[in-house]
């Protein structure tokens, strides 16, 4: 990634990939994670987020590729570079026998141990409930507690594979705040989600998957203008404009605020303001608009049908 | 290795049916001691006494049930990526699940062990059934109790080897335990009809079930006339099927996708 230019990789990721049977899940993936950033994957459903998740933590086999942490290479075979990693992947496990704090020192490390369970719970909001059995936990407090023992021994590389799934409005934003820090302190993240809105408030960088492929890889703003830029066309006639664009063949969607133009090909703009001058049209102002993360997401990964599961 | 082996045991020390199944091993060693002393024409003092007063199938059973879950039970809980993904070898995950089910077993050995005891001793009807000093089937009676707890130790690890590879497999323990319980009351209830294949097809002698009497062969060796293996041959292959089990059932845990 250009942005990592300077920094270390502590996860890389080349040319992976992933049959299940005969159907290939994976095409090829490559990407690298720097050393303290927040990377956000992203795709429709079935695209292989939680596939790459998967495979980055040897859970499965995977046919050709390397996966490298920390110059460590990971595979169902290898594990020991997998000792600084926390994940959460799909849905948290609970063992209907613990309570929420025995989960947590189940498999915390030794070292620091009270005193990093009390400081995640607490970041979470999570100590009014921690010593009742996780059986009886609701679904945002089950995810709660998979998200705290990914975090809670501090690792260097940490995986949420869509964190946010039931969570309240002030267990996202601590989760932002806690992320934030983290990154912050030279932590790397890879985060799948499917609320771009909220994946845009913490991540850096994002990956597109779609089909197996990784279709984009980018800053997060830059996904944004990915599909072209927009206008908004303020006219003394809307109507007028509007018949004057077709004539012209360009199309603009209306709306109360103006004429909606997307920039398809590199002369739209100017095709519209000379047909729109031509019939005399007055334009009162025209805006750059910054286009929405998901009217762009959903232009990129459109095409064959919505599910990508499929082929 | 270690650390692993000590999260697995905080997890048996923290299911219900850990303590459950050692808690109903020892009541039911308990009443049947008292059924022995008040009726000791129903069944022989000895005999009860070498089985540790029914603890000793009991426990079997209880194990059965612990092995079927520790793998399977990860798998329904979703914990197994959790479980998985840490720094550890698969391998190393595996073994840490053997060696706290053996400790588990040796555990549950002990208590029936002293429990048995501690019953022959201060029940003075059992007390004066069994003579300590005395002889068992043409030995004596100390040496055929320990013989019957290795024998009993060695059959319990058959057992538990197959119930442990059918849950890798099938990843339910339902089935993992039905397996177990099958297979062994196949062994006892249905012995009768295995010594008669034996005898018919000699080649039947080498199937898992018949290593399943060596138990029984241990404490009574002329029991060789119809199994037709010397007891040396049925402690061997009793060893080779438990690894043999074992090995199969890391084999399928190894590469599992989880
Ligand atoms: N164990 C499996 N066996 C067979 N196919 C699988 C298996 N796991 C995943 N797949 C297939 O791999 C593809 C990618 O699945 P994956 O779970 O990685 O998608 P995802 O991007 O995480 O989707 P979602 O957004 O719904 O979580 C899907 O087509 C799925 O059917
Ligand atoms: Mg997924």
């Amino acid at each position: 990634m250009k942005e990592e230019v300077g920094t270390t990789a502590i996860l890389t990721v080349q040319d992976l990939n992933k049959s299940f049977g005969g159907h290939q899940v994976l095409h090829g993936v490559d990407f690298a994670l720097g050393e303290g950033h927040v990377v956000g994957l992203v795709g429709p459903n079935g695209a292989g987020k939680s596939t790459i998740m998967k495979a980055v933590l040897g859970l499965i086999p995977t046919d050709g590729g390397t996966i490298t942490i920390g110059d460590k290479p990971v595979s169902i075979t290898s594990h020991q570079a997998l000792k600084d990693v926390g994940a959460l992947i799909e849905y948290p496990g609970i063992y209907p026998f613990l309570t929420g704090r025995q989960h947590l020192e189940l498999y915390a490390a030794r070292h620091h141990r009270a005193q990093n369970i009390t400081s995640i719970v607490e970041a979470l909001g999570m100590t009014k409930y921690i010593n009742v059995s996780a059986k009886s936990y609701s679904l945002g407090m089950k995810q709660k507690l998979g998200i705290a023992q990914a975090l809670v021994d501090h690792p260097k590389l940490v995986i949420l594979d869509e964190p946010m799934n039931g969570l309240d409005p002030q267990a996202v934003k601590d989760l932002r705040d806690i992320i934030r820090k983290r990154a912050a302190d030279g932590t790397s993240f890879l985060i799948s989600s499917h609320i771009l809105s909220e994946l845009e408030k913490v991540a850096d960088d994002v990956l597109v998957l779609n089909h197996g492929h990784i279709v984009q890889e980018s800053s997060m703003a830059a996904l944004a203008d990915a599909g072209g830029a927009v206008y908004r066309i303020a006219t003394a006639d809307d109507e007028a404009a509007v018949a004057a664009l077709a004539v012209a063949d360009v199309t603009v969607s209306r709306t109360p605020a103006g004429l909606i133009l997307r920039e398809t090909g590199p002369d739209v703009l100017n095709t519209a303001l000379a047909a729109l001058v031509g019939r005399s049209i007055q334009i009162r102002s025209i805006e750059h608009v910054h286009r929405d993360l998901e009217t762009s997401f959903l232009d990129m990964v459109a095409g064959d049908g919505k599910e990508a599961s499929h082929k | 290795m270690k650390t692993l082996i000590g999260q697995e045991l905080y997890k048996l020390a923290h299911r219900k049916g850990t303590w459950v199944g050692l808690g109903v091993v020892v009541l039911f060693q308990i009443a049947w001691a008292l059924v022995v002393a008040k009726a000791a024409e129903l069944m022989s003092v000895p005999d009860s006494m070498i089985g540790n007063y029914g603890g000793n199938s009991l426990l079997i059973f209880v194990m059965i049930a612990s092995t079927a879950g520790i793998i399977s039970s990860e798998f329904q809980y979703g914990t197994i990526k959790q479980l998985l993904y840490r720094q550890y070898y698969r391998s190393q995950v595996f073994v840490s699940k053997v060696c706290a089910l053996l400790i588990q077993a040796l555990v549950l050995k002990a208590v029936a062990i002293v429990v048995g005891f501690g019953m022959t001793l201060v029940t003075p009807a059992l007390n004066a059934k069994v003579d300590l000093m005395g002889t068992y089937e043409k030995q004596p009676f100390m040496n055929a109790y320990w013989l019957a707890q290795a024998g009993n130790l060695l059959t319990m690890l058959l057992i538990l080897s197959f119930v442990l590879l059918v849950s890798t497999i099938l990843k339910t323990n339902a089935a993992a335990i039905a397996a177990g319980f099958i297979g062994y009351l196949v062994a006892y209830v249905a012995s009768v009809t295995l010594l008669a294949a034996i005898a018919q097809w000699h080649w039947v002698k080498w199937n898992p079930l018949t290593f399943m009497l060596t138990e029984t062969q241990i404490l009574s060796p002329s029991y060789a006339k119809a199994t037709l293996l010397s007891t040396p041959q049925m402690l061997t292959g009793s060893v080779v099927y438990t690894l043999l089990f074992g090995v199969l059932a890391y084999l399928s845990f190894r590469r599992r996708s989880v």
